[in-house]
């Protein structure tokens, strides 16, 4: 009888550990989840937690289930790196994603060389990451600076030919070269500069810039502030009465799920060019939407849409190239189209830059309405990435 | 002489030895098992510990409490980083940071060393942010994203050549290097000019009436300690690949001090020992749970609460009795003469 | 000279306002900053928390319905039990013993840190704003500046004095500047020193828990937002004199003023630097700052 039993109780255990047989794809989310930017962070977070679950109850990538690891990158490059390290080595992740400031994705991405590993960012924006930084290990399926630039250009061109432009930015390298990526093409659409402040960042009072800005008597305002910063100079132009008759545009970081209702009344108008809006009218985007907002009680943003989206990029370069190595999955990769709630996205082989159809959003009401969207192909950009 | 400081100092070599030893096994094992990641987690945690020990010359010895030492840190990174990236050599790296920082230190000593105290602090904090500030705006510096692409070099060491990649070699020169710094400082602290850094903290306005100058003293200690910072620095980009403004904020400087509290100020030993339990808290924290700043602040603040003496600074009296004892039983060579 | 007059009209004349308006901010954070330090000895690194722990019980209580302007004096006064407690079982530990200056630094950097994440776990780590109570702006002498900001310049005019006026001059503030002059003397002429220690903490906490209430609707609120006014806060109180409220709000006006206008001519990035090298020229000449300390001549 006890003979029966072990017997029992073997097959029974060698059937369970059967279904664990099948490996999980393990994937690295390094992301800040404390500090400044723990709000993009935790958009990140939901978007990418909602693709995998999404994913694994339709039956994983090629049967096999992924598992996320999150680490806490605390915006800091030296942070990332080591626990970019750990991710890599001793979780031994298939694949890494979720860095936010462009330091720690270029550094990161720098490690992921060195380990021969694949990468992915879902938020940076600096042009030089897929640019002049570019690696044949870190991809990019957000859009990069100068797409935003390009849709807002256009816009400009169009609703406000010849206008006198004056520009504000936070001074730190984002901000300078956001603000010096549009500047050039709104120069290049007709527009005229008429003047430009950098603000420390984290400034609390932007009330010192509103002398010269009246002083030069622009017709748009172009702002590269984020987070707070936006929330700060939004109400405090609005309490100085600095925004009456002015148009404000600006970069897509500036205005976001995070920072909008803080703003409240002042987003009023605000234009920008970005990848994505609540109110893209698509199924994929209402489903997505939907979801999300039950999921998480709050709307997505561009941070979230772009993470939701990343996995099923993966998902079908693996199954495309039926591995999970480096190499089959960064050829699967490149030049890969799918689907996502933004419409359908194309990795470019050449820089491995995401191209996407772009949109000019206004805030209108504390909404983010569609003003008008651009072809992917029209506001990619040169493939200026030599490295590979 | 085996007088007081000189059994205390005793004792911190024998913290540093078990230090070491520890050090030399977990190299053991790790080389067996292959591992990468915990090597360069434990070299990255020597070299803040370098950095650690520069606080505690100051804090533990000199009586000085600096929080912007992570600005000598990240000026001998970004040295080092830049002479990589044009000359990968290791020796020149190490050179130009020492020098670079050996200048930074007095500059910034002759502004910081006319306050004490609190003023101190704050001098020191404010120099740290401001030139952190300005790196962090500079292009030619990398600006916010700092400078990537930090070649691996080879080290040559004479008889045998180390790459900066091999996880082991490198974790094993980092170990050498640390030991060098902390002799060093030993070392220095043992001399007579030493006694004299050692008499400010106890109290500073009497050392001026025994004939020493206490400019001279403090100017020394803080020189002394913004190479040890920077030389640590050096060899950051080297383990890493890559230097980035972060180094230079106070969240460097903070974690350092946590190191040194919670390890022991005064004990030398207690700043490396302090990193390394640092360092290791941090890793296993952060995969648990995202709050990892609750756990490190209430172990700070329990520290000093209840431990202000830190880990080492609690086991020392155990050592120091039983050196004592050693030395008492050996027949002293000369009688002992009462100072007034 | 008619564009002279009007650069000075329309851009340093606002500015200078401003400044002004900065200034009142930064010298009511400062104002608990130098209590507690010119009567405790105490270095409060956790300052800018408490400063964020007001606001944010502005943006927790005004959501449960309480009106802005009872919210002014409700938050300072519920701020008062949680320095009292601070106080007594934390900071009164390291009080006595070896470098009471690091030991308290230390502590409350620590406890800064542990407050910080806890805000970000009860609040979330996005912005917040109040909304402004005095929307709108007026004229003064042809400038234009918001109604808001006209308001705070006025009642921290009246903290100011208020707080002045309980520390010199009522039997209160002789008790305390009695306790922070000789603890034992005190003591032993029946001041009965360790509530007054607990006093003077709280009183600095609810200083700084009315700062954040005051400037929520325009600097809106966040859990990091600690950081903002703290180094600041300290250049004030160290180039006015520890412990000196004339000190303080004579530095905290001039150094606003240095900082608007520097960033004005010469660059906003050199703002800061320029008002820290102010204090380390004050600390080189005259490290007793301008006015010296309470309960010393």
């Amino acid at each position: 009888m006890r003979l029966n039993l072990l017997t029992t109780t073997t097959i029974a255990m060698l059937l369970a550990s059967s279904a664990y047989a099948q490996e999980t794809i393990k994937i690295g989310v390094l992301t800040p989840l404390s500090g400044t930017y723990a709000g993009i962070g935790q958009q990140v977070r939901w978007g990418i937690d909602q693709s995998v679950e999404e994913i694994n109850a339709a039956g994983g990538i090629a049967g096999r289930q992924i598992e996320l690891i999150y680490e806490d990158s605390e915006a800091n490059p030296a942070v990332a790196v080591t626990k970019a390290e750990k991710l890599f080595t001793v979780d031994n992740v298939d694949f890494l994603t979720g860095t936010v400031n462009s330091g720690a994705t270029l550094a990161v991405g720098q490690v992921a060389d060195r380990a021969d590993k694949l990468i992915a960012t879902t938020v940076s924006f600096s042009d030089a990451i897929t640019g002049s930084g570019c690696s044949p290990n870190v991809f990019r399926v957000n859009a990069r600076a100068g797409q935003q630039s390009v849709a807002l250009a256009a816009w400009l061109k169009q609703e406000k030919p010849g206008a006198k432009v004056y520009y504000l930015g936070p001074d730190y390298e984002m901000g300078r070269s956001t603000v010096a990526a549009f500047k050039e093409r709104a120069e290049s659409v007709g527009a005229t500069s008429t003047g430009e402040v950098f603000a420390p960042l984290d400034s609390k009072d932007y009330s010192q810039y509103f002398g010269q800005l009246r002083a030069a008597r622009p017709d748009v305002l172009y702002t590269s502030v984020a987070g707070n910063d936006t929330v700060r100079l939004f109400t405090q132009m609005n309490d100085f009465g600095v925004s009456e008759g002015l148009t404000i545009l600006g970069a897509s970081g500036t205005v976001t799920a995070q920072n909008i209702n803080a703003i409240g009344a002042a987003a009023e108008g605000f234009i920008t060019g970005v990848g994505y809006s609540v109110l893209i009218d698509s199924p994929e985007n209402k489903a997505f939407t939907e979801a999300f907002r039950e999921r998480n009680g709050a709307d997505p943003d561009l941070y979230g849409a772009d993470s939701y989206g990343l996995l099923f990029a993966y998902k079908a370069a693996v199954e495309a190239a039926g591995a999970t190595d480096t190499d089959s999955v960064r050829a699967a990769l490149e030049g890969l189209s799918w689907e996502t709630p933004q419409g359908t996205k194309t990795i470019r082989a050449g820089d491995h830059q995401a191209m996407q159809p772009m949109y000019v959003v206004e805030v209108k009401n504390g909404q983010f309405t569609i003003a008008r969207s651009i072809a992917g192909e029209d506001a990619i950009g040169p493939d200026t990435c030599d490295k590979f | 002489m085996h007088d007081r400081l000189d059994i205390s100092m005793r004792a911190n070599h024998v913290f540093f030895g078990i230090l070491v030893i520890v050090a030399l096994v977990f190299a053991a094992f790790a080389c067996f098992s292959g591992d990468v990641f915990y090597l360069r987690l434990a070299t990255e945690a020597l070299i803040l510990g370098g950095l650690a020990l520069s606080i505690d010359i100051l804090l533990g010895f000199t009586g000085l409490l600096s929080l912007g030492q992570a600005l000598y840190f990240g000026i001998g990174a970004y040295v080092s980083a830049l002479v990589l990236r044009e000359e990968p050599s290791f020796w020149l790296a190490m050179g130009a940071a020492g020098v670079s920082v050996l200048l930074a230190g007095i500059a910034g000593g002759l502004i910081a060393n006319r306050v004490r105290g609190v003023y101190f602090a704050l001098i020191t904090f404010g120099m740290a942010q401001v030139v952190a500030k300005v790196v962090y705006n500079s292009r030619e510096l990398g600006a916010s994203d700092g400078l990537i692409g930090i070649p691996v070099i080879e080290i040559p060491l004479g008889l045998i050549t180390l790459s900066a990649d091999d996880p082991l070699g490198f974790f094993l020169l980092t170990l050498v290097i640390i030991a060098l710094l902390y002799s060093m400082s030993a070392y220095l602290l043992g001399t007579p000019f030493g006694r004299i850094i050692i008499a400010l903290k106890a109290n500073e306005k009497r050392v001026p009436y025994l004939g020493y100058s206490t400019w001279a003293a403090r100017m020394a200690a803080y020189v002394l300690a913004a190479v040890i910072a920077g030389l640590a620095g050096a060899l950051y980009p080297m383990l890493r690949g890559f230097v980035s403004p972060e180094l230079l904020f106070f969240a460097t400087s903070g974690d350092a001090l946590i190191m040194v509290i919670v390890g022991g100020a005064g004990t030398l030993a207690g700043a490396i020992w302090g990193a390394v339990i640092l360092t290791m808290l941090k890793s296993v924290i952060g995969s648990w749970t995202e709050h990892h700043l609750i756990v490190i602040g209430l172990i700070f603040m329990s520290a000093i609460l209840f431990m202000p003496k830190g880990i080492v600074g609690m086991l020392k009296p155990f050592v120091e009795r039983n050196l004592l004892r050693n030395s008492a039983r050996q027949p002293k060579p000369e009688p002992e003469r009462t100072a007034l | 000279m008619p564009d002279l007059i009007s650069y000075l009209q329309f851009v340093l004349a606002p500015q200078m306002l401003n400044g002004l308006a900065l200034g009142v901010s930064v010298i009511l954070v400062a104002l608990g900053l130098t209590i507690i330090f010119g009567l405790l000895d105490v270095i409060n690194m956790s300052h800018g928390e408490f400063y964020a722990v007001g606001a944010f019980g502005a943006l927790a209580l005004s959501a449960l319905g309480f009106n802005y302007w009872v919210l002014i004096a409700l938050v300072p006064i519920l701020m008062i039990p949680i320095g009292v407690l601070t106080e007594r079982f934390l900071i009164r530990r390291v009080y006595d013993g070896g470098d009471r200056h690091v030991s308290t630094l230390l502590l409350t950097f620590g406890l800064g840190m542990i407050a910080e994440d806890l805000l970000k776990i009860v609040f979330g780590p996005n912005t917040h704003r109040p909304e402004n109570p005095l929307p709108g702006a007026t004229e003064v002498l042809g400038v234009f500046i918001p109604t808001y900001r006209l308001f705070l310049i006025a009642i921290g005019a009246v903290v100011i004095v208020a707080v002045a006026l309980v520390v010199y001059r009522t039997r209160l503030g002789a008790m305390v500047r009695a306790a922070a002059f000789d603890r034992n003397m005190a003591a032993s002429l029946g001041v009965r020193v360790g509530w007054v220690y607990s006093g003077a903490f709280a009183f600095g906490v609810a200083l700084a828990g009315l700062a954040g209430v005051l400037l929520a609707p325009i600097y809106s609120v966040f859990p990091t937002m600690g950081h903002d006014f703290i180094l600041m806060a300290f250049t004030v109180v160290i180039v006015g004199g520890m412990g000196s409220i004339w000190g303080v709000v004579i530095a905290g006006v001039l150094l606003t003023q240095v900082q608007a206008i520097s960033s004005l001519v010469i660059s906003p990035v050199w703002a800061d630097p320029i008002v820290f090298g102010v204090m380390v020229l004050v600390l080189m000449f005259r490290p007793q700052g301008i006015f010296g300390r309470i309960g010393h001549a």
